[in-house]
């Protein structure tokens, strides 16, 4: 920055000497904008378009540009080029660089414009793609009416006859051709394009992805025989799932075809049989012909045929026991293989017209199938990392028939988990890191977790402690299998989970942190930990990962242009399809605005300290918070939920582990809305603008209406806190004579959650509340607070009558938090690991994991510590953050 | 089972199976954009038949004359997706694509020698240990500060195995440079 201001000592000293030097008025405007002064660069550009001539010269051009495109303003750098063009309409370089910045900034219709006027002006077969492009992008992404299907027409035309003229001179622009021809479902011209015949048949046969596009559109368009022998030929080169697939759909279609005529079906099916036979006997190809023989099976199913019993094909129930036998010591057996048995399951019920009985005889099918074979290789699992591997995979199966069978009893599902933290803690493997031991450590976490869960539902069994020892325990067991094995990333994924159950943010941040997550990842893991801090009042922590949020997206705003750029530079015109289309799923990302609002409301915290806050305040961009419903629907869910290495299909609720371990807050459309609605509520408390103020506040008070459970409890108080206060501003400003009745009703909110005096000190029996309610509550009265003082710094500046009562108010409920909140910081510090043994692990009290729990303090001692401490140091740092805040957040 | 396809932009939202393990590193969102932009054929994704990310190679060609050939930048295989043989078919796609799509001299690739399993499926592969390169991963707190393998195997357009003569000496990461 001090470059920048020297920079700008420089252009003023040049124009001292001479006021009409255009490249230092330019260079000036560059530098005002670095400098944050946008009004002033705003106006010397303008000054400078104005002049005749300015922008032929390439440095005023230049300078100009990259003001324009620090400042974010495409619009105005294709001014500045148009400007040039006038004067310079023989350079190509301006030509391109209008259509460029039109493209990389999405003005679709300015992209095309510009791309008709350079292929006009220089006539390049480059620049007809680039108008086929720019039709077909604006066709697929330009919001609001539009004309998509003549400007396909139009793109049609012209890459057919670039195709007819042989300008079709690579893949990419053979791939646009068949983008465009996608676009208007036209699969018959595709497959003419994707011809053997064609002069890029080489070319084609060279891109693996055209291949397998051209066995696509055959089955698409229903030329089952030409897709079987295309298919065929091709699995006879390689060994691709995805033609594998196209395969038997190819053959499901081709007998659906011969209806009426058995002998050509069987005929089929005999084919079939003896490519797969063919095929599962080549070395290294076994996997994908017996995974195409169960689809075949499945699609046979569906289809409703009663065909190819007597050629060998089994009954599904039967392919998938092959399948399983021939390749259970792979760790991918189950994951290929679970989709089948949901279908299996799922599939013949709802052929056999819903009936639930089909669906019970097949899992009892399974049922056996798997209790003929799991104790067999459970007995050898020591022996070698094959057979370890064959009894995870068996054991993965029956965790998955007995979710499908809504199995609710939490004993089953801790059944046998003794043996799993054998294998995966105390054997030999488990010494060995062996992956076996550590996914065997998973699997039992899973169990433990489901069983938990289904034992002690969450809202009913907080206040009992069962949940707490529960997760605990199931703690005590990740923490030993990070030890065994740190580089199993899921161990730590579910820890972080459990942790934030228990209220733990500082253990749950070091583990995240040890995942190294970043960039992309921030978007689509973030939502582990972002938001959590400020829940549990580790308010910086949280503001730091909130910005390291906020700066990937901010990164991405220059990063994507940039590479949309590239690809027309560099022709791979297929890539622009996919890269706007991320584009937009990271400008509209859901994480994004989490992300923005968990650093907006640290910020105010943080702020809240100093009596300046209100001039933070009154200059908020309320306008880029300003969410509609319109907006709201455009976001995009990027979360990575699967990461999780769920074992269950994703729509099985009450089975996902991924939604059961879920902290609050749990981030919604709502929360996002009220977190949007709430700065902007201080904003016009910092203002004195009643009017809006009640608008705001009545918007808040409807989303939480409509939110229902989507809120968590602390969301909603910090709402019912910030109406108070925007009912104690409006009668501070209009009505005093009720301002004591509201200020009680706010001082009585905060006050709830200023742990007790009496019971600062704990009994030990209070644990169950304390990782639940106790620091979740203190956090977000904090933030309560914090606008409180925001509000009173508020009013005093406007020099509103009763803001001092206000302020005297406010002063008596700090006074009791610094009394109370060290007394829970020095339990946290002295008497919470104490407290934790007598609760949680020296216990009498019988629960649901007694044997697991004995277990891990007679053979897992370090484990135990670890959590121990782990759930301590978190408290105590929480306590710390919060008092830190209560401290200086002086009136 | 798997299929091998060319990356998408949208796959970098369901890399962490894979990006998680810890020596896979994630890098900025522009260099796996620019190598979209540049050699979309050289990078690719193995899909699994449920449809989640196995597993995928980042590559490129570059160099002058005798030394130009096709680099593996990234190859990475989840956790659960090992011992399948896919890093093989995902080197298998570069390797093609080197020989047929650009004519390559050979394909190289940097490797940390700690990492054992990856050296010796190379090794498998007909890679050779070509030279070592001083202190080419740094260190981030995770990973330690490491020399690199440069590892090579030569195409059919290397007649005579020039480029896969070892050198005696390690170099600095500069002499890397095509």
């Amino acid at each position: 920055m001090d470059n920048v201001k020297q920079a700008l000592k420089e252009c003023d000293r040049l124009l001292r000497k001479n006021p009409n030097h255009l490249s230092a008025h330019a260079m000036k405007a560059y530098a005002l904008a670095r400098l944050g002064d946008t009004d002033a660069a705003l106006e010397i550009g303008e000054m400078i378009l104005k002049i005749p001539k300015s922008a032929a010269n390439s440095h005023v051009r230049q300078a100009l540009v990259l003001t324009y495109k620090f400042l974010r303003r495409p619009g105005e750098v294709i001014a500045v080029y148009n400007a040039a063009q006038k004067h310079l309409p023989d350079d190509e370089s301006i030509y391109t660089s209008i259509f460029l910045t039109a493209a990389s900034n999405e003005m679709f219709s300015e992209q095309h414009q510009a791309a008709v006027a350079v292929n006009k002006a220089f006539k390049r077969e480059k620049y007809t793609w680039w108008i086929v492009v720019s039709l077909l992008v604006q066709a697929q992404f330009e919001k609001g009416p539009g004309n998509a299907q003549l400007q396909l027409t139009l793109a049609q035309r012209m890459a057919e006859k670039a195709l007819q003229d042989h300008h079709v001179t690579n893949t990419e622009h053979l791939r646009v051709l068949l983008l465009v021809l996608e676009a208007q479902g036209n699969h018959e011209a595709m497959l003419s394009a994707l011809s053997l015949d064609s002069p890029m048949a080489q070319q084609i046969a060279n891109d693996p992805d055209l291949v397998t596009q051209r066995i696509d559109l055959l089955v698409k368009t229903c030329s089952f025989k030409e897709a079987i022998d295309a298919a065929a030929q091709t699995l006879d080169a390689r060994d691709n799932w995805i033609d594998y697939k196209l395969y038997i759909e190819a053959v499901i279609g081709a007998i659906k075809q011969s209806a009426g005529d058995p002998d050509a079906q069987q005929q089929v099916l005999r084919d079939t049989c003896e490519r797969l036979i063919k095929w599962s006997h080549t070395r290294g190809r076994a996997r994908g012909a017996q995974l195409a023989t169960v689809e075949l099976a499945a699609k046979i199913v569906i289809s409703g045929f009663n065909v190819g019993h007597e050629l060998g094909v089994r009954s599904l129930g039967d392919q998938i026991w092959v399948y399983v036998d021939l390749f259970q010591n792979k760790a991918i057996c189950y994951s290929d293989i679970m989709q089948y048995f949901v279908e299996n399951v799922r599939e013949a019920a709802a052929t056999a017209n819903s009936n639930p009985a089909i669906s019970t005889v097949l899992l009892d099918f399974h049922s056996k199938q798997l209790s003929q074979r799991i104790q067999q290789v459970r007995q050898n699992a020591d022996s070698s990392e094959d057979s370890a591997q064959a009894w995870v995979n068996m054991e993965k199966i029956h965790y998955l028939l007995q979710a499908l069978r809504g199995d609710d009893d939490p004993e089953k599902w801790i059944d046998g988990v003794d043996f799993f933290l054998k294998f995966g803690l105390d054997s030999k493997n488990a010494k060995a890191k062996q992956a076996a031991s550590s996914d065997m450590v998973l699997l039992a976490c899973q169990r433990l977790i489901q069983a938990t869960f289904l034992a002690y539902p969450r809202e009913q069994q907080k206040t009992q402690g069962f949940l707490t020892r529960s997760i605990f325990t199931i703690l005590c067991v990740l923490e030993e299998g990070i030890r065994l094995n740190g580089e199993n990333f899921l161990l730590k994924l579910y820890a972080i989970r459990l942790y934030l159950c228990l209220s733990c943010y500082s253990r749950a941040r070091t583990l995240y942190d040890s995942l190294d997550i970043k960039h992309i990842q921030n978007d689509t893991l973030g939502y582990f930990i972002v938001g959590q801090g400020l829940a549990l009042g580790c308010f910086i922590p949280d503001l730091e990962l909130s910005y390291k949020g906020v700066s990937f997206y901010d990164t991405a705003y220059v990063t994507i242009p940039h590479e949309l750029e590239s690809a027309y530079k560099n022709g791979t015109y297929s890539n622009i399809p996919d890269f706007l289309e991320f584009n937009d799923n990271l400008k509209n990302s859901f994480q994004r605005q989490v992300s923005h609002r968990c650093a907006l409301r640290n910020e105010t915290i943080e702020q809240g300290r100093s009596k300046d806050v209100v001039e933070v305040l009154e200059t908020t961009d309320t306008q880029s918070i300003e969410l509609t419903d319109s907006v709201l629907a455009l976001l995009h869910d990027n979360r990575d939920f699967k990461v999780m290495g769920l074992l269950t299909p994703l729509d099985m609720a009450q089975c996902n582990l991924e939604i059961l371990t879920r902290p609050t807050p749990v981030h919604s459309v709502h929360w996002i809305r009220v977190f949007s609605l709430l700065p902007q509520a201080m904003h016009y408390m910092a203002v004195a603008d009643v009017e809006a103020l009640e608008a705001k506040k009545d918007q808040l008070i409807s989303t939480v209406a409509e939110a229902g459970d989507s809120l968590s409890v602390y969301d909603k108080k910090i709402v019912q806190g910030i109406c108070f206060i925007a009912d104690i501003y409006t009668c501070l400003l209009g009505n005093p004579s009720s301002v004591d009745e509201k200020i009680d009703e706010l001082v009585k909110i905060i006050d709830t959650g200023i742990p007790d005096e009496e019971t600062a000190d704990p009994k030990p029996t209070d644990l169950s509340k304390l990782p639940f309610s106790t620091i979740r509550d203190l956090a977000a009265v904090t933030e309560i607070f914090t606008y409180a003082v925001c509000a009173k710094h508020a009013a005093s500046r406007h020099n509103l009558p009763f803001s001092n009562a206000f302020g005297f108010a406010l002063t008596q409920l700090r006074k009791k938090a610094l009394r109370c909140i060290p007394a829970l910081k020095s339990w946290s510090n002295k008497s919470a690991r104490s407290a934790i043994s007598d609760s949680w692990v020296d216990t009498d009290r019988p629960m649901l994991l007694s044997d697991i729990s004995q277990h891990v303090r007679t053979k897992h001692k370090q484990a135990l510590d670890t959590v121990v401490k782990g759930c301590a140091d978190s408290w105590l740092k929480s306590a710390k953050g919060v008092l830190a805040h209560w401290e200086q957040c002086s009136l | 089972m798997a299929t091998i396809r060319r990356f998408k932009a949208m796959d970098l939202f369901t890399v962490n199976n894979i990006n998680l393990d810890k020596y896979t590193e994630t890098y900025p969102l522009g260099f796996y954009l620019s190598y979209m932009s540049q050699w979309p054929d050289l990078f690719s994704a193995a899909e699994s038949a449920g449809g989640r990310l196995m597993g995928y190679m980042m590559g490129k060609v570059e160099g002058k004359g005798e030394l130009w050939h096709g680099h593996v930048t990234a190859l990475t295989v989840a956790p659960e997706c090992r011992r399948l043989g896919l890093a093989r078919g995902l080197m298998r796609f570069l390797e093609d694509a080197s020989e047929k799509t650009y004519d390559c001299y050979f394909v190289d690739l940097f490797v940390r020698p700690s990492n054992k399993v990856a050296v010796r499926m190379y090794e498998t592969l007909g890679y050779i240990l070509y030279r070592q390169v001083i202190d080419y991963y740094m260190g981030n707190g995770v990973m330690p500060t490491e020399y690199a393998y440069d590892m090579r195997r030569a195409l059919p357009r290397d007649v005579g195995g020039k480029s896969v003569v070892p050198l005696k000496h390690p170099v600095g990461i500069e002499e890397t440079f095509f």
